[in-house]
């Protein structure tokens, strides 16, 4: 079944409402059968930029091509994308069998071809049995199932997910993250995701590209994005992170050593080409640190204010002898217990490729 | 200590009671007229005397005979009849053109179409016949169906744009991008859910255009003479208790159509 998907590039569109520029000069390139996460705070532009895509709005500038070829003069009813909503959009007043059927009559399809493929695409998202309900009648994963089989039915070129899961309770989430992770990849239809939830994007995208202010901050694939977040903004907005003030000193082919602003010395893997004298904020994950019970070197001292045992995992809120907090988060092996409030620790970092710097501007 | 879970709260109460004896008033003032009118309908003597000193049927057997009260009902019926439909048409289109267009316009469009609701009727009634007579026309029955269309489409639009505001219009989107056209999503989809809206627009713009005086005052001549007109000039002049037995009429045959607005439209809920 796995046909090769469609090509999408966004070749420098930039979006103005009025005086104000929601999207700013995107240029993505998504390969056939990918999926891609367009990923931001609500405002960034995202939303918009789906709908260009979509053919709901006209850009201001730039264009859209699929496989190539410009799409920009073809409405969103010629346009071959199809469109998960975020609450579905189902039709009220018509059932789950006349949904589906909706686009395949739109596109005059053969009288005698829809009923089979309204049947085959229920069957594949295991709503054959509700075919007669309506939409109120049925659950919001159901819905969405429903809502998948319709926009997969007229084979769209491209799948546009809006924030898919946003209205899901947090057990089926997961269950329809699996779900239309599956499809997608059986159809091998190029998807592109907008969402706010980080997490979402983290565990469904091959490539996620954060948005910040109409602008995209960075294209990756998500380990990259969570591991060398190539601007402040992604490091912050993806995952948590404690952030540290210092100054460049030095840097060489082993990375950079940074000055902290209470004295403690730090290595980084990647200086990013700053020069010492620089002013940097260095950005470390909460499980990029580690805790010890001795000083050892480039350790800062610190008394843990608070406890959460996550299971697999114990947060630690800790609070330096500056009054910074620190968040660390450590693996529960079997021999160790839980450190207790109010011990002091010893914190560093549990390694230089741990540590990312960025300037402050 | 105090009972937490029942707490005597006089002063929630007394409000309660207020607004209970208004109701009751309201609908005291409401109701009345028309149920002593349905009873003096069926009185056996010629006079309009409330309450009746025996009764009879004889006044709706009159109404059998009564040829020029049967022509003006018909008129109103015609009138009515052709108000709705323009009115729906018209206001459907109206509601979605003022929806769809966002600012400035979109508000003045709307206080437009709305101002015949708040103008005094008669005024428009008035301007409406200076008007025909400067164009150089004589009051006539299309004529007379537009000058109610025009104090009657408000409600269409009114009711319209209060179902096209609870359409989500990611409905339009997805029947779009679906591959539907324009007039198919706005006909398989838009119409199909705003319909009740409409319904009960007409419904309201039927009764409206059926009892009104003001305009029917300017511009109906002999030939179309309404009801309303017809029965207020019978009460002016002979005191006709046929007026009474009409007006029974009017009000069961009312009763039964808001019974059957309610049911298939929901017309109070539309209202809201």
């Amino acid at each position: 079944m796995a046909a090769a998907g469609h090509d999408v590039q966004i070749d420098h569109v930039s979006h103005r409402f009025a005086d104000y520029v929601a999207v700013d000069d995107v240029s993505l390139t998504i390969d056939g059968g990918g999926l891609v996460a367009l990923l931001g705070p609500s405002g960034c532009g995202k939303s918009t930029l789906l709908r260009i895509i979509a053919g709901f709005i006209a850009q201001s500038s730039g264009r859209i091509l699929f496989d190539g070829a410009p799409v920009d003069h073809l409405p969103a009813n010629r346009r071959g994308v199809g469109i998960v909503f975020q609450n579905y959009a189902l039709f009220p007043h018509m059932t789950v069998r006349d949904n589906v059927a909706y686009g395949l009559r739109a596109q005059k399809w053969e009288r005698d071809d829809i009923g089979p493929r309204v049947e085959e695409m229920l069957r594949r998202v295991h709503m054959a049995q509700f075919a007669d309900r309506f939409p109120k009648q049925l659950s919001g994963g159901q819905q969405q199932r429903v809502a998948l089989a319709r926009c997969l039915a007229t084979d769209p070129k491209v799948l546009l997910l809006d924030e898919p899961f946003a209205a899901l309770d947090k057990n089926l989430r997961f269950d329809m993250q699996v779900e239309v992770k599956r499809l997608q990849h059986e159809y091998g239809i190029t998807t592109i995701m907008v969402t706010h939830d980080q997490e979402e994007a983290l565990a469904m995208a091959d490539r996620i590209a954060v948005m910040s202010r109409g602008r995209l901050e960075q294209v990756a694939s998500p380990t990259e994005i969570y591991d060398r977040p190539a601007t402040l903004f992604v490091n912050q907005f993806v995952g948590s992170t404690n952030l540290l003030r210092g100054e460049l000193l030095a840097q060489d082919s082993n990375g950079a050593l940074v000055r902290l602003d209470d004295g403690t010395a730090l290595r980084a893997a990647d200086s990013k080409g700053l020069m010492p004298g620089a002013k940097v904020v260095v950005a470390v994950r909460p499980e990029g640190l580690v805790l010890s019970d001795n000083a050892v070197e480039g350790a800062r001292p610190g008394r843990i204010k608070t406890v959460m045992p996550l299971g697999p995992q114990v947060a630690y809120d800790i609070e330096t002898e500056d009054g910074a907090a620190l968040k660390a988060v450590v693996a529960r092996s079997g021999a160790s217990g839980l450190r207790e409030a109010d011990s002091i620790v010893h914190v560093a970092p549990v390694s230089p490729a741990a540590c990312n710097i960025f300037a402050i501007e | 200590m105090p009972d937490p879970v029942r707490v005597r709260d006089w002063n929630a109460a007394s409000l309660t009671i207020a607004f209970g004896i208004a109701t009751v008033l309201a609908a005291i003032v409401l109701i009345a007229p028309s149920i002593v009118i349905l009873i003096t309908s069926f009185t056996d003597s010629a006079s309009l005397k409330f309450p009746p000193s025996g009764y009879s049927l004889r006044w709706y057997r009159a109404l059998a005979d009564a040829d020029q009260m049967q022509t003006a009902a018909l008129n109103s019926l015609i009138v009515a009849i052709w108000t709705t439909a323009l009115s729906v048409v018209l206001g459907t289109g109206a509601a979605v053109a003022v929806s769809r267009s966002r600012g400035w316009k979109a508000r003045l469009l709307d206080g437009l179409f709305m101002s015949p609701l708040l103008l005094p009727a008669l005024a428009f009634g008035f301007a409406a016949l200076i008007f025909i007579y400067r164009i150089g026309l004589r009051p006539n029955l299309p004529l007379l169906v537009l000058g109610h269309v025009i104090v009657c489409v408000p409600f269409v639009i009114r009711t319209t744009l209060a179902a096209l505001a609870q359409l989500d219009p990611a409905l339009a989107d997805a029947s779009l991008s679906l591959g539907a056209t324009h007039a198919e999503t706005f006909r398989r989809i838009t119409l199909p859910l705003i319909g009740r809206g409409i319904g009960a627009g007409g419904f309201l713009a039927f009764m409206a255009s059926f009892d009104n005086v003001p305009v029917s005052l300017f511009l109906a001549d002999e030939r179309t003479e309404v009801l309303p007109i017809h029965l207020w000039q019978q009460i002016e002049t002979n005191l006709d208790v046929r007026t009474a037995a009409a007006s029974g009429v009017i009000i069961v045959a009312t009763l039964i159509l808001m019974a059957l607005a309610e049911r298939f439209a929901g017309l109070t809920s539309q209202m809201r």
